[in-house]
């Protein structure tokens, strides 16, 4: 039981060093700036007005409009158009100078033409040299299709029985919108596994560190194995996110965000630690120095994700079973209020153990050769066919 | 087995790729020697080394410490060694005090004994007032010195150090070569070194390694006897040349001559023919010298052999 020693100093030295702890504080400011959006995303979905996510187009093109009715220009989209109300002399005079980049000229018998269900003829101006003229027509065109659609309707409507009464439809809400669905539980599920991918930085400086620094020599040369100093550094970086996790399950408990029976979310978050420590060691062992981990961890991770990402998104489709291999969509099963049989939570835990049993052994056989260690380090063809029993070491 | 013998190297093989670092190395080292193992870069003396402490697996052959083998109790075997690589390589962020407890809960020091063994060491290596300090503000010096103290915080029987005085300034290489003066006959020391004067003045018995293979061992006083005579004559004259050489060589006593710009060292069995050599020269000489052969000789002997 080496390892609680090596886990323990790592641990300590960790928490002492102070370029570790401006990191670890700032992760937790980036939590408190992601609470800002999330609650400045929640607040506009919940005042029904809904949140554009595109940037704003208001004050796109310009338009003046000569249209003493009114018609027209109410049912133009002022979000995109700026609409300015002028006599059609100085519309185009408007026109000419620039200040504007068309003209509506809407009949000033428009009314008394609908009235007598006549075609009205509106005419539009464009300034041909401005490439935003095309917008223009669009919207103008569109105006024109809704008014006609409206004022249709609207003579459909005087035509009805006056005594008929129409139906009244009443909306009741029940449960949560989509996209608050989607906020709550999923966006939720994922920030809380975002921790376990800001540590890994700890575990490539803690293993490749003692390669390139050269104190990994004086450790292999204590009388502990390799898995007691593989196993020791990975449990100190769990160590680390199991704290960090909890501080981030605490601010949002605290700050309102509703987490359905935290010890067990807790427990999966960290369990799933473990592989992705995992599989981090191993590209820390076999890497020569920094930079080639930091480049085995960007493929890494990526891969990572993609298997704790997709099996929620099988699961949010069709409810199959084998999504719950994923530790992710258990924790969004029960952030949704699913009745999960216990057995279900065999299945996350199974590939978790699977995962970490091949992860950790390759790492801690990696660790004991003295090639990758000390070089010359095999190729990783050589390895696999090595590790598989298709090549003989050194044959 | 022989229960005199605390480590044995049997026909151990080593390569890294196509460079073969030991080739069937054979080595004895008795209990409380202090061995020297000396030889160019490259010859295989830190293969050796950390083969010895199971850092490195070789290829074939066996190390046997205190009988056991490398291949089956490389647990056991670690712990009995302490270790001082070239480079002491320490945590550069640990304070002095914090590393030597590290290690010393690594090597297994029961809890209640290590406060008092780190200041014992502490003390030994000079290092008390530093003990607070981060590594990372020490100078080569004195990491060195925390280094050996790292090596003997489970007071191991055996110690091997590889290189401790290099790049040292002279007074920090004094203290340390004192130390392991100290350290003499109470423990097994197995001392890699490129310095002749330190393995001459240090060790019990001193192999010269080359090519991953013994090229000559034996105590340092055998090994220079062994060389080209039990004297050096060096005259230095005004003008070489002529038939010096061949006057020279035909004394009995001469075993070599060599000749380097107007200097002529002469290996000689006995003094007896010195005053008729220095004849030879009549009246050319600038200066002459005598020495005792060194080490430093043997090893340049060894591989003009």
């Amino acid at each position: 039981m080496k390892f609680t020693t090596i886990t323990k100093w790592e641990l300590k030295e960790t928490l002492k060093s102070r370029k570790f702890l401006t990191i670890f504080i700032l992760q937790i400011s980036v939590l408190f700036l992601m609470l800002f959006v999330f609650n400045a995303f929640i607040t506009n979905i919940e005042s029904q007005e809904g949140i554009s996510i595109t940037p704003s187009l208001s004050g796109f093109a310009s338009l003046s409009v000569d249209d003493e009715g009114r018609l027209f220009s109410k049912y133009i989209n002022p979000e995109l158009i700026t609409v300015t109300h002028a006599s059609f002399d100085d519309s185009m005079k408007n026109l000419n100078s620039g200040k504007t980049m068309a003209v509506v000229l809407v009949p000033a018998d428009s009314l008394d033409k609908i009235r007598n269900i006549d075609t009205i003829e509106v005419k539009l101006y464009l300034d041909q040299a401005d490439p935003k003229r095309s917008v223009v027509r669009d919207e103008v065109n569109n105006t024109a299709k809704i008014l006609a659609i409206t004022l249709s309707n609207s003579w459909i409507d005087s035509l009805t029985p006056q005594n008929s009464t129409p139906a009244v439809v009443t909306e009741e809400n029940t449960g949560e919108s989509l996209p608050m669905q989607i906020v709550t539980k999923v966006m939720l599920a994922i920030l809380l596994f975002l921790p376990l991918f800001l540590f890994g930085n700890m575990i490539i400086d803690s293993v490749v560190g003692e390669k390139e620094r050269k104190t990994g020599e004086i450790l292999m040369a204590m009388p502990i194995n390799s898995s007691d100093i593989i196993i020791g550094k990975s449990m100190a970086v769990v160590g680390v996110i199991a704290l960090q996790v909890a501080i981030w399950m605490g601010i949002l408990l605290i700050t309102g965000f509703e987490i359905p029976n935290p010890l067990l979310v807790y427990l999966l978050v960290i369990i799933t630690a473990v592989p992705v420590i995992g599989v981090t060691v191993i590209i820390a062992a076999y890497s020569k120095n920094y930079k080639e981990a930091g480049i085995g961890l960007t493929f890494g991770y990526v891969a990572i994700v993609g298997i704790l990402m997709i099996p929620p998104l099988i699961y949010i489709t069709n409810k199959s079973l084998i999504s719950n291999i994923s530790p992710l969509t258990m924790v969004i099963r029960l952030f949704s209020g699913d009745l999960i049989p216990a057995w279900h939570f065999l299945i996350p835990l199974g590939f978790v153990i699977m995962v970490s049993a091949i992860t950790y052994w390759i790492s801690i056989k990696l660790f004991q050769r003295d090639d990758v260690v000390f070089g010359p380090r095999p190729g990783l063809i050589r390895l696999i066919l090595e590790f598989g029993g298709l090549k003989r070491r050194g044959g | 087995m022989d229960d005199d013998l605390m480590i044995e190297i049997e026909s151990l093989s080593k390569s890294f790729g196509k460079i073969k670092a030991l080739d069937n190395l054979n080595l004895d080292i008795k209990r409380g020697e202090l061995l020297g193992i000396i030889g160019p870069n490259g010859a295989g003396k830190t293969t050796a080394i950390r083969i010895t402490c199971c850092i490195l697996k070789p290829d074939s052959g066996d190390v046997l410490v205190d009988g056991m083998s490398i291949h089956q109790e490389q647990i056991k075997i670690k712990s009995m060694i302490g270790y001082l690589p070239e480079e002491p390589n320490l945590y550069e962020r640990f304070k002095a005090r914090d590393l030597l407890s590290y290690f010393a809960e690594l090597y297994g020091v029961p809890k209640g004994e290590i406060d008092s063994r780190i200041e014992e060491l502490l003390e030994l290596v000079n290092m008390s007032h530093r003990a607070e300090d981060r590594i990372n503000t020490f100078s080569k010096g004195l990491r060195q010195r925390v280094g050996i103290a790292r090596a003997l915080v489970h007071d191991p029987q055996i110690l091997i150090f590889d290189e401790p005085t290099m790049g040292l300034d002279p007074a920090t290489a004094h203290n340390i070569r004192e130390f392991i003066r100290e350290l003499k006959g109470d423990k097994t020391i197995i001392l890699c070194t490129h310095y002749m004067d330190e393995a001459d003045s240090l060790c019990d018995r001193v192999a010269i390694l080359n090519q991953g293979r013994i090229m000559d061992m034996g105590t340092p006083q055998d090994l220079k006897s062994n060389i080209r005579g039990d004297l050096i004559l060096n005259i230095k004259v005004k003008n070489p040349g002529g038939d010096v050489v061949k006057a020279i060589e035909g004394f009995s006593t001469v075993e070599d001559v060599e000749v380097a710009d107007n200097q002529y060292t002469i290996s000689l069995k006995s003094k007896n023919d010195i005053k008729d050599i220095i004849n030879v020269f009549e009246g050319n000489i600038l200066s002459v010298n005598t020495k005792e052969p060194t080490l430093e000789d043997v090893f340049i002997n060894s591989f003009k052999q």
